[in-house]
């Protein structure tokens, strides 16, 4: 595996689903959708967004879990109620409140509508240099740095540029079809 | 620079090594807060009674005019008008119930001050901690303007003005402005302004936080500026009334008082109060145009005025009542400020409980009935509606109670139990159900208290310093 490198197995950034900063949650997921039409139909779906600044340069992710934690209760009180545990009170009485507010929140469906008006850049999460990796890095160093820092994908750099993201899937794949190989052809 | 600033110095950096892991800078809070010169200006008093062990050793330390009671030990220590009131210290060969444990007391406790900047801070009560029941320890710690440290063991912390720390050992922790901790022991905290948290591990956990925006018009504590907001408005548009009393050293007593009642000669009494038996009002408390029934008490820096407390009521330290009525056992917590106003009184009924550090300050009258307990923010009867509960509701909550800005988990039939407990305990011990022979408290203790005063150097490198005291019978 040591002579493959990434490039061979990253999704470019131009079949990546993309928005510019400033875009609304509805757009990324119109986003995410097109570029999966797009995309190679026989291969894992997308599962991200990526958002990008003023100069087209990536700034940052917006996962699946990004878009539902839009769908959550917010406000003072759910903060506050973040906090309870370092004041000592049970993880059974947070969890109870939550609840309760859920339960007390608009239904689902209202809750998608106005989560769809909200904008990216309040719940995508911004990269870091943890998980940029450049594109002749081999394969095998890639996955060690997904392992340690527990990542679902890589955005591999040429120089100060993002030119493709690494998913762990594909990465995944590619170990499988060698174990195989190794397997067959000892 | 003397050796009063490179001991101020010192106790800086002494309690910014314990809080370096919460990043708080204690200098830019307290540069500036005190003057040095305030500092060299007052003496310091003690106080003689037949009743408490005496025992005062003063050992490097600025004193500007604190007081002591009981068993006191300061060393490395700045304390600036701060009560250190050792009348309820543990004597020896007495016994300690804990977690089943019946522990002995080997020796008279002691109030033990060292690296430590107290600012009109009240010490008082003893130690719960079962680790340290002979020393009620207060080291590398500063305390800022009307903090109580209240039968709390503390290492390495701040307390911002009008804090409390109550029954609570405290290591490395930022208590915020006008929060009350009562939480049998903390380490490593930094808590918000206004958090107010009584909890028993394992049995009930009470928290509200104020609004922060809706507590900085009453007092807010920026670094580089003094406490602001009306409670400092409120203790320093009174300052002027106690200067006489410091000024003077005998003084008579202004009114005559019930035989079996403690009016303290450094409390400010203004016209027309009337004082009924077995009644404590403690040094700095101030009383104008006010009833006090049988069993009530005024503890240090409370304010009463133009209000009428029925009897064995409790104005806990700190607490201020204002054009109010208390009917009977009404429990004011710790700095509480009850606010009324001459068209919109506030009346509260019997045997309520105000939860330390509650705000009521409204336009409209406040009447909270008999048997309730109110918290928190009160401005408007819509607030009080929200912010109180009948005691025998709260009686029924078995595990779980939230409204508006309060958070309660556990029993609410056990905690309602623990306060009422602790109510009889504090008027048993101030000497409200005195009959003449049984049960004396410090309301009968505390008459004819000898003051004496000691003072630092006036002048040279050790000015502001005073020399190393040892007091004993």
């Amino acid at each position: 595996m040591k002579s493959l490198t990434i490039k061979e197995l990253m999704v470019p950034l131009s079949e990546y689903a993309t928005v510019p900063v400033g875009s609304t949650l509805f757009d990324a997921i119109q986003a995410l959708e097109k570029a999966q039409e797009e995309f190679d139909r026989t291969k894992y779906r997308h599962r991200a967004i990526l958002i990008l600044d003023h100069d087209k340069r990536v700034i940052g992710k917006l996962t699946q879990m990004d878009v539902l934690w839009a769908l959550e209760p917010r406000g003072k009180d759910l903060k506050d109620i973040d906090e309870l545990n370092r004041f000592g009170f049970s993880h059974q009485f947070v969890r109870a409140l939550k609840k309760e507010r859920r339960m007390e929140s608009e239904p689902l469906k209202a809750l998608c509508t106005k989560a769809a008006q909200l904008k990216v850049e309040d719940f995508m999460q911004a990269t870091t240099e943890g998980e940029c990796v450049d594109e002749e890095t081999s394969l095998d160093m890639a996955i060690h740095q997904l392992v340690l820092g527990n990542h679902l994908a890589l955005l591999v750099t040429r120089g100060k540029d993002i030119v493709g993201i690494l998913r762990m899937t594909d990465v995944f794949a590619a170990v499988f079809h060698t174990m195989k190989e190794c397997e067959l052809n000892p | 620079m003397n050796e009063l600033e490179k001991l101020f110095d010192r106790i800086a950096q002494r309690v910014n090594i314990n809080l370096r892991e919460l990043e708080f800078d204690v200098t830019p809070y307290i540069k500036g807060l005190v003057s040095f010169e305030k500092m060299v200006k007052f003496y310091a008093f003690y106080g003689v009674t037949p009743h408490h062990p005496l025992n005062f050793v003063f050992r490097h330390s600025n004193l500007a005019g604190s007081y002591f009671l009981g068993r006191c030990r300061t060393g490395n220590s700045i304390l600036y008008k701060s009560d250190i009131r050792g009348d309820e210290l543990k004597k020896q060969g007495a016994m300690v119930h804990y977690q089943g444990f019946d522990i002995p007391i080997s020796k008279d406790e002691a109030i033990e001050i060292e690296d430590s900047f107290l600012i009109k801070t009240l010490v008082h009560n003893y130690s719960h901690d079962p680790e340290t029941l002979e020393l009620f320890f207060i080291t590398n710690t500063i305390s800022t303007h009307y903090a109580n440290i209240h039968g709390s063991p503390t290492d390495g912390s701040f307390l911002g003005p009008f804090a409390t720390v109550d029954l609570t050992t405290m290591n490395d922790c930022v208590i915020g402005a006008f929060s009350y901790i009562q939480a049998g022991e903390v380490n490593h905290l930094k808590i918000d302004p206004g958090t107010v948290w009584v909890r028993v591990p394992g049995v009930f956990n009470f928290l509200y936080r104020y609004p922060r925006e809706a507590l900085s018009p009453y007092i807010s504590f920026e670094a580089g500026k003094a406490p602001r907001g009306a409670l400092m408005d409120f203790v320093e548009n009174r300052k002027k009334d106690f200067q006489l009393l410091f000024d003077v050293v005998n003084l008579p007593s202004s009114i005559k008082v019930p035989q079996n009642t403690s009016l303290d000669r450094f409390a400010v009494v203004k016209p027309k109060i009337h004082i009924d038996e077995n009644v404590l009002v403690a040094q700095r408390a101030y009383l104008e145009n006010s009833w006090l029934g049988k069993g009530a008490n005024a503890q240090e820096n409370c304010y009463i005025i133009n209000s009428r407390l029925a009897g064995n009521d409790i104005t806990a330290h700190g607490a201020k009542i204002i054009e109010a009525d208390l009917d009977t056992t009404v429990f004011v917590g710790f700095n509480s400020f009850l606010h009324g106003r001459p068209e919109s009184r506030i009346t509260i009924g019997k045997e309520c409980i105000i939860m330390p550090h509650t705000i009521m300050d409204s336009d409209e009258p406040l009447n909270l009935p008999p048997g309730h307990l109110a918290w928190g923010l009160i401005q408007n009867p819509a607030d009080l509606e929200k912010n109180s509960i009948r005691m025998t509701d709260l009686s029924k909550v078995e595990n779980k109670l939230s409204r508006g800005d309060l958070y309660f988990e556990g029993n609410g039939a056990t905690f309602v139990r623990a306060f009422q407990e602790r109510i009889h305990h504090i008027l048993e011990a101030n000497g409200a159900f005195f009959d003449g022979q049984k049960n004396r408290g410090h309301a009968q203790k505390n008459q004819n208290i000898s003051f004496n005063t000691i003072q630092p150097y006036p002048e040279g490198d050790l000015q502001g310093m005073y020399p190393t005291i040892l007091i004993q019978p």
